[in-house]
């Protein structure tokens, strides 16, 4: 169909052109000027009334969905004044941490608390999406001092706390311990990765298992598990801002890592959840989350055997990363709603409700104060991650702060450890992604 | 409609016949206009502010340096699209799509031709097949997705546990980047041709019957039959599908999200742009230049199917 653009035409599509161009930038971010890349650090909340009700956004890590609702329970008898909705805003941190960036995007509809993982928390900080709680801590007397060192300060930047710890875990060695009965080794885990290279043959051929060793499933949290070979061997994703993934130490870890499976043959890559397949008897060990223990020990038909992440042969201790997820307080919400989370918050993580919510789901508690005789006494299991505490590290800052890192790594893990490709070209192609990715989206929201 | 102009009052006066002004209506006309903007304007109010709205919006967000959740970005006019023609991932996310999107638009529409044909034959249980045949297009992604991927699963699926009875090892379908990309495209085609072969049994249950008699009278056998008169028949058919299915494929994602979630080998231009604001990224602005790209790309392919592979249609 022909069309003749005459003059009025021409204005009319001109001025649809231009309206439609001011429509679009009437949402969505300023470009005005620089915004600033976090919260106000300090919120006076003097005088300010808790609001009636808020949104509790959680992805009930652990399958907390029915602990997480008694604990509310609770806090209604004794505040009957602040009602909180417990809302399933995902399946995993993942999803909620989408929801919860729509939500910033859209600007509404925020949560007064939500669940925020070890590598989501710091780009929350980075956009001002959540605030400082030093305020509110001091203020509603949260007895700081009482709660897990190491857990809380995986959430301190600039002199800040900005969350508390919650779901709190660490990856655990699985062991199947009728096939290490049966292939005559010893009912513990090995000390260190070379150790189980010896085990690993025996167990082969006694257990009749597909695997000795599975490697969780990369599509998980690949570059969370993997930081225990890597420290294990002198290596790391990263020191400090520095992307040393492409280092010598590094190098020999994965190498070690793709030989297990395509040298020695005694590994394999979980597809969907490494925790699943051991308990389905596909391996005989494995390393998951302690997230997973309560799980694990109720589907497997077997008797199951938990203990430290191994070392390497630079390193035989402090071989365990810290993960799991905490709570924040988001930014765009009222001060009142910001101070009822704080109560419900302060509440949430009392000893006895975290206590509750570490027999409930395998997690560990948060405070040290935390009655676990009577949780002991019913998974003693629990008491190995507890006792792994000691000797865990705060993760790499290029797992933990930079975002898609996490994705960065799991692809790099897959493409050693499912492809056989070259461990020296992929981890110095990780590295300038690493870079990439540090230079462009953190390096110039970091305060000097 | 005549008006009457006065020159100089030296000059006498003249009547001139004025050309007929645009925009007047006759009263029905204008009435018919009306009644046009009652039924057209509450759909286009709809369309424009949850279509059209979004697309600009997107179009103006492909132009910023924006992380989503922060409250402010950087204008940056097309460094987005530069970025993206110039990454590393470019070449792989365009094959990707190129090879998803030509795989499954001809995998359901070959398969989905031979099943219509199957289900046309005048046999016992053809109902039954047709409703089995489209059951799968109408179940939800997800669902479908979950139950492919018990089947496909190297440890425990139904698949490994079928091969390991014939002595073979199961492929890593899920962690191999190629054979992840093989699963999706498999359930991705079983998932549609139930669509491809419902649409191409109403076209051959459409096709003149007097023609094929005359044909099988000439000697014309099923074959020949079928690719002389059947296919140049179907070919208005042939091509609503080859629009509806690409358009479709290209626009593919809840099954690659619940099978592939990091998207390694599957990545197509929209699960990209998923992954890139959505996924861990959070590069809004960057992931709304990728889905400006695939506007284009689909744009460009149905411009070109409605201008060249029309002409090829035959219309009875």
């Amino acid at each position: 169909m022909a069309m003749n653009l005459d003059r009025r035409n021409f204005l009319g599509l001109a001025g649809l052109g231009v309206g439609a161009a001011a429509l679009a930038a009437c949402g969505g971010p300023s470009t005005g000027g620089s915004v600033a890349s976090s919260a106000p650090s300090d919120i006076d909340f003097t005088g300010v009334k808790a609001a009636g009700s808020f949104d509790f956004w959680t992805s009930h890590p652990g399958q907390s969905q029915t602990v997480e609702q008694s604990i509310i329970d609770k806090f209604q008898a004794k505040f009957p004044d602040i009602k909180v909705n417990l809302v399933t805003a995902g399946a995993n941190y993942e999803e909620i941490a989408q929801k919860f960036q729509t939500s910033q995007a859209a600007k509404s509809a925020l949560p007064g608390l939500v669940v925020l993982s070890d590598v989501w928390w710091f780009r929350y900080y980075t956009n001002g999406n959540i605030i400082p709680l030093d305020g509110l801590i001091k203020q509603l007397d949260f007895k700081i001092d009482d709660f897990q060192k190491s857990l809380v300060a995986d959430y301190q930047y600039a002199n800040k706390q900005w969350a508390l710890p919650y779901g709190r875990s660490t990856p655990l060695f699985y062991y199947n311990k009728d096939h290490f009965k049966a292939a005559g080794l010893p009912d513990r885990a090995p000390k260190t990765w070379q150790e189980f290279a010896e085990w690993a043959p025996k167990l082969q051929a006694s257990s009749g298992a597909k695997y000795a060793y599975i490697y969780p499933a990369l599509a998980g949290y690949a570059g969370w598990t993997l930081q225990n070979n890597l420290w294990g061997w002198g290596g790391s994703w990263s020191n400090g801002w520095t992307f040393n993934c492409d280092s010598t130490e590094s190098v020999t870890a994965l190498q070690w890592a793709q030989d297990s499976i395509y040298k020695d043959k005694w590994a394999g890559v979980s597809s969907k959840n490494a925790a699943d397949d051991f308990a389905a008897g596909i391996t005989s060990t494995t390393i998951s989350s302690t997230g997973d223990l309560l799980g694990v020990l109720k589907s497997a038909k077997f008797n199951v055997g938990v203990g430290f992440m191994p070392g390497g042969p630079k390193a035989e201790t402090n071989v365990c990363p810290t993960g799991g997820a905490g709570l924040g307080i988001p930014s765009g919400v009222s001060k009142e709603v910001q101070l009822a989370a704080a109560t419900f918050l302060k509440f949430m993580t009392e000893p006895e409700n975290t206590a509750a919510f570490s027999a409930a789901t395998g997690y560990m508690p948060t405070r040290v104060s935390a009655d676990m005789t009577a949780v002991l006494a019913k998974t003693p299991q629990i008491k190995t991650a507890m006792d792994q505490l000691a000797v865990t590290k705060v993760q790499d800052n290029a797992r933990v702060f930079l975002p898609g890192a996490d994705q960065e790594m799991a692809k790099a893990a897959a493409k050693i450890l499912t492809q056989q490709g070259d461990v020296k070209a992929t981890m110095t192609d990780l590295k300038a992604t690493l870079d990439g990715i540090y230079t462009k989206d953190v390096k110039p929201k970091l305060k000097s | 409609m005549t008006r009457q102009l006065t020159g100089s009052p030296a000059a006498p006066a003249q009547t001139v016949q004025a050309p007929p002004r645009r925009g007047r209506w006759s009263g029905r006309t204008r009435r018919d206009f009306f009644v046009f903007l009652a039924l057209a304007l509450p759909n286009l109010a709809l369309i424009a502010v949850f279509t059209y709205l979004p697309l600009i919006n997107n179009m103006y967000y492909s132009t910023l340096d924006w992380t989503l959740g922060s409250a402010s970005a950087t204008v940056v006019g097309f460094d987005n699209y530069i970025n993206f023609f110039t990454s590393s991932d470019a070449p792989q996310v365009l094959g990707t799509t190129l090879v998803f999107t030509v795989v499954t638009v001809g995998g359901s529409m070959v398969l989905g031709l031979l099943v219509a044909l199957a289900l046309n034959a005048k046999v016992r249980g053809t109902t039954f097949a047709r409703s089995a045949v489209f059951a799968p297009y109408v179940l939800s992604g997800v669902g479908v997705g979950l139950v492919w991927l018990f089947i496909f699963d190297p440890g425990y699926g139904v698949l490994s546990w079928l091969l390991r009875g014939i002595g073979q090892q199961s492929p890593q379908w899920i962690n191999d980047p190629q054979l992840s990309l093989v699963m999706v495209i498999i359930v991705y085609v079983w998932k549609n041709l139930g669509y491809c072969a419902v649409v191409y049994l109403a076209g051959l249950q459409s096709l003149p019957k007097d023609v094929m008699e005359a044909a099988s009278l000439d000697g014309a056998n099923g074959f020949r039959r079928f690719m002389s008169i059947s296919v140049p028949l179907l070919s208005p058919t042939t091509f609503f599908l080859l629009i509806t299915t690409m358009i479709s494929s290209l626009q593919a994602f809840d099954l690659i999200r619940i099978m592939t979630p990091l998207g390694n080998g599957t990545s197509t231009l929209i699960y990209e742009a998923y992954l890139q604001a959505f996924g861990a990224y959070n590069r809004a602005g960057y992931s709304a230049a990728i889905s400006v790209v695939l506007f284009v790309i689909l744009l460009i392919i149905t411009v070109l199917q409605l201008r060249f592979v029309e002409r090829k249609v035959h219309y009875s």
